[in-house]
């Protein structure tokens, strides 16, 4: 008898069963196939694990932890791409746009004085747009795959409640489904709040989607709201050569988050760039039946009226929570005053096997908080618990030089009547800015008068996006600014501007 | 449980040991003699224990013990657990008695005197004026301002000298259960401790107010005296209220008038993920005959002298059959094979792969009546038992053809047999079926 006859081939006499005898009685293959228990395929269980509405980053994170975990899990996207408004419309594809008309506007205006000449600059907007796009498919095509690698069910079409543990489906490609669900997560991200008065076409009057799909560069752009979107979509059009107008209600650009001194910093650079700031202004009306849009104006204290001049608007003045079509009336969940779905800390709505992630709830409307709600919103409901630090999450601007802050600025601190220590030190005196030669911003320290510890960080500078990491890792760790300070950064980097304002928080600066 | 209560005990004794320790360093620092009585609290069984019921006293005032002997019971609602003594000592004053219930962790339970000191004479120390926070409650103190402002009554060293009557050793035992610090230092504090001469023992005794129970550069200073001793903490629960999402005061929208969310939120539902059920390898066997292999194999020898044994042909047609088999049915795709399918690349993929079967062999025997071959095959292979591969127990081979489909049943015939993993059957028929022709059909060209 032979067992497994290889790897030892040689070893093994192979005679003993092969005894030369009269012909075999087979005359064809006979196959027996012989189990030790009856198999049967079980039928499939009728209802998911979890259904998640929405494939944006919330989403499409939160199936691929659901599908690591081991739940059968269904991802439901409308748009036909996954990744959502961040992926498609948002941050990647104004990343490609402003990282390249920023290289467009280097080539322009700086390279010379570095010794680069380069003789006729010429921008193809058509081949930047389709390098964008590039990026963006590569990217939601990715998620896709990670789908089937991680076993998640992605539906493409548009879901809506038909009952507690009922989706009901209108698929993309036709037909309907209704998927039932022992958990369902809502993930249905934000849309761009409309300005009242003006009507969006996405052409000339448009918000980041149509601002990130121009045809052609506008000469006259107005920016309502000078928030983080505001200035990103107009540093771009304003490298491209358009005469960027941003109108702002409140007193200093950059969103209620950035610190006073550092948004007064970054307006002053992005106004040495091309950018005209109108701050405290109300934009009263506006009337695009013409060849250009007029947009009426006034300072919001009253004041002076004007009339502003545009080819393309463009409205950033905030997102809204997105649940039109959800079908939230036919199970009762509540939204609260600004739209968002009511939840509790575990992410749960009054139906505890419903729970809401991402921009369409509370928080700021970021994709790395989304990201971080996913994570945690699939452990809660596998492991029964679940952490996301509100305090430690950053905000980045992606301007030219970056803006990025974590945690409390001197405003907030000073409302709470908290005393605080103050320590910054400029790119001006960092060497690596210096032979960068970007030496515009700084990077500010603010640390709690008794114990030192961090209260917030925020930079203006090159770089300042990846920089900011180390803050967050800091006030994670409920980190001192002299325990930055003494931790040895390369030389010669940018991030030696970190640990020296770190070291003027608490005692001084070296090298200022 | 017994895990559980190890652990308790584990930690209730290190929790102890920290209690003695205090103790000693104390000798140095305040004046010996009627100090030597120390109190005795409450110790924290497990880390998320803030109460317990004292089951029973194992000694009496009065009594004298030795290190392991068991002082008490104390219960939780988890487990029932033993203290066990760490040093040699007297039990001075009962002041939990037996049965006392929700006892918090910290607060005094008995007053302990050194083993030669007399009980007549002793000074009982002041009980801590404080009900001390366990460290589960420094953890929480973040979350909740009530529970910090409590946890403040440390003393500095610098005033060892004015408040003697209140040691500080039990104090800081009792008022903050100390702290293991089992993270690295941070670079200010290692700093610190070293400009202001503290030794590195002392670091487990400075109660932490930093994430997860870490010291933190203020606790330090509020431990020298530098700054308020509850301001470390206070600034921990605002900074942990931070942390959290500000769902307190949500107003809803107005339709929907009904209340935003239950009170009495359920404990999360878990959903339990069914362990996929392992399934058994499938044998698939085929009968073979050998009998145009010795034919070749006789030719072999006649014309060249050599001998070439039948498991070099069974070895050669097993590697030209694994060649290009059907995928399973469960085939998992590679990661480039997956991002090919999202791009639509997956078209032009082949659909094989390479098996890697090996057949096992079997003589058919010639008894009318066909049986599993079970006796053979469970007779332990030598080479299996060298090379540590545990003999595997032969499948049951029902249903195998009876006599009467198998009119002709002759030793040349082999029964070859592979083990097919769920989703592999129809892999492996194809297989066996191109060793077989390979074999039966052309076995002279195994070997050009």
């Amino acid at each position: 008898m032979i067992r497994t006859l290889l790897p030892r081939v040689a070893s093994k006499p192979a005679s003993r069963p092969f005894i030369a005898s009269s012909s075999h009685a087979f005359q064809q293959p006979r196959y027996y196939l012989f189990s030790r228990r009856d198999r049967g395929y079980a039928t499939e269980a009728p209802e998911h694990d979890l259904v998640i509405i929405g494939g944006g980053v919330a989403g499409y994170v939160a199936a691929i932890k659901a599908g690591q975990e081991g739940l059968k899990v269904a991802c439901i996207e409308k748009r036909g791409a996954l990744g959502g408004t961040c992926l498609n419309v948002g941050c990647i594809p104004s990343k490609s746009l402003l990282n390249n008309s920023h290289m467009y506007h280097q080539i322009l205006h700086d390279t010379k004085k570095r010794g680069i000449e380069v003789g006729d600059v010429k921008l193809n907007l058509k081949q930047m747009m389709a390098a964008k796009d590039t990026s963006v498919q590569g990217l939601t095509k990715g998620v896709e795959f990670l789908f089937k690698k991680n076993n998640v069910e992605y539906i493409p079409g548009t879901g809506a409640f038909s009952g507690e543990h009922e989706v009901k489906v209108n698929k993309i490609d036709g037909g309907e489904a209704t998927l039932l669900a022992k958990n369902i997560l809502i993930a249905t991200g934000s849309e761009a709040t409309p300005f009242p008065g003006l009507t969006i076409d996405e052409k000339r009057v448009v918000t980041s989607t149509g601002a990130i799909n121009l045809q052609e560069v506008p000469k006259k752009m107005v920016v309502i709201g000078g928030g983080i979107i505001g200035l990103e979509m107009g540093s771009v059009w304003s490298r491209l050569g358009s005469d960027v107008t941003v109108v702002e209600f409140l007193g200093q650009i950059g969103g209620p988050g950035m610190d006073a001194e550092i948004s007064k910093t970054t307006q002053k650079i992005l106004g040495k760039q091309g950018m005209k700031f109108k701050l405290g202004t109300k934009v009263l009306s506006g009337d695009d039946s013409g060849e250009t849009i007029k947009l009426e104006v006034e300072a919001a204290k009253g004041g002076k009226k004007e009339t502003l001049d545009a080819d393309v608007v463009l409205v950033a003045i905030g997102r809204r929570p997105y649940t039109a079509g959800l079908g939230l009336e036919n199970i009762g969940l509540d939204v609260d005053n600004k739209g968002r779905l009511v939840i509790d800390e575990q992410y749960r709505t009054k139906h505890p096997h419903i729970r809401v992630i991402g921009d369409c709830t509370f928080g700021p409307m970021l994709a790395h908080k989304a990201e971080e709600e996913a994570v945690a919103a699939i452990e809660y409901i596998t492991k029964g618990q679940g952490h996301v630090n509100y305090g430690a999450i950053p905000s980045v601007m992606y301007t030219h030089p970056e803006v990025a802050w974590v945690g409390q600025n001197e405003a907030e601190l000073k409302e709470q009547g908290i005393k605080y220590r103050l320590g910054s030190f400029p790119f001006s005196a960092n060497s690596r800015a210096k032979t960068n030669l970007e030496t515009e911003g700084l990077v500010k320290f603010i640390s709690d008068a008794e114990t030192d510890r961090i209260l917030g960080i925020h930079i203006v500078g090159p770089n300042a996006g990846e920089m900011i990491a180390e803050g967050v890792l800091a006030i994670e760790y409920g980190a001192s600014s002299e325990d930055v300070a003494r931790t040895s950064h390369a030389h010669p980097t940018l991030a030696e501007a970190f640990k020296e304002a770190a070291m003027a928080t608490y005692s001084k600066a070296i090298h200022y | 449980m017994a895990s559980y209560a190890a652990a308790s005990r584990d930690f209730a004794r290190h929790s102890c040991r920290c209690l003695w320790h205090n103790g000693a360093t104390r000798a140095y620092r305040a004046t010996p003699g009627p100090l030597a009585a120390q109190n005795f609290t409450m110790p924290a069984m497990s880390p998320t224990m803030t109460e317990g019921n004292i089951a029973s006293w194992k000694v009496t005032e009065g009594d004298s013990f030795t290190t392991g002997d068991v002082l008490l019971e104390i219960e939780t609602d988890k487990a029932q657990m033993d203290v066990e003594a760490q040093e040699d000592g007297k039990m001075a004053k009962i002041t939990q008695p037996d049965g006392s219930k929700a006892v918090k962790v910290g607060s005094r339970i008995a007053v302990i005197a050194e083993v030669d000191d007399d009980l007549s004479t002793l000074e009982l120390p002041a009980e801590d004026s404080t009900s001390a926070p366990s460290p589960q409650e420094d953890l929480k103190s973040g979350v909740d301002p009530s529970q910090s402002s409590e946890s403040q009554a440390e003393a500095p060293p610098s005033s060892k000298g004015a408040d003697t009557d209140t040691p500080r050793s039990s104090s800081s035992s009792g008022s903050k259960m100390p702290r293991k610090q089992t993270y690295p230092l941070y670079p200010s504090i290692a700093a610190l401790l070293h400009e202001k001469g503290i030794s590195t023992s002392e670091i487990d005794n400075i109660p932490a107010s930093g994430p997860k129970g870490r010291l933190l550069k203020g606790d330090v200073l509020a431990y020298l005296g530098r700054i308020s001793q509850s301001y470390p903490s206070e600034q921990s629960a605002r900074i942990t209220k931070l942390g959290h999402l500000d769902l307190s005061n949500v107003q809803i929208a107005a339709p929907a008038a009904a209340p935003s969310q239950s009170s009495t939120s359920a404990e999360p539902k878990t959903t339990k993920i069914p362990d996929p059920e392992q399934e058994p390898d499938t044998e698939i066997a085929v009968p073979i005959s050998m009998k145009s292999v010795l034919e070749v194999q006789k030719r072999i020898q006649e014309t060249l002298g050599v001998t070439m044994p039948l498991s070099t042909f069974i070895a050669r047609a097993t590697v030209i059959a694994n060649d290009g088999l059907p995928r399973p049915a469960n085939y998992r795709p590679s990661d480039n094979e997956l991002f090919n399918q999202v791009l639509g690349l997956d078209k032009v993929n082949q659909k094989t792969s390479r098996g890697n079967f090996i057949p096992q062999v079997t003589a058919l025997p010639t008894a009318t009546v066909f049986r599993a071959p079970s006796g053979p095959l469970k007779k332990h292979d030598i080479i299996d038992i060298l090379t540590g591969n545990p003999p595997r127990t032969s499948k049951p081979m029902v249903g195998l053809p009876s006599a009467s489909t198998l009119p002709g049943s002759v030793p040349t015939t082999n029964v070859f047999s592979v083990n097919a993993a769920k989703g592999e059957e129809k892999r492996a028929r194809v297989f066996l079926e191109r060793v077989k022709t390979i074999l039966q059909v052309e076995p002279g060209r195994l070997v050009i």
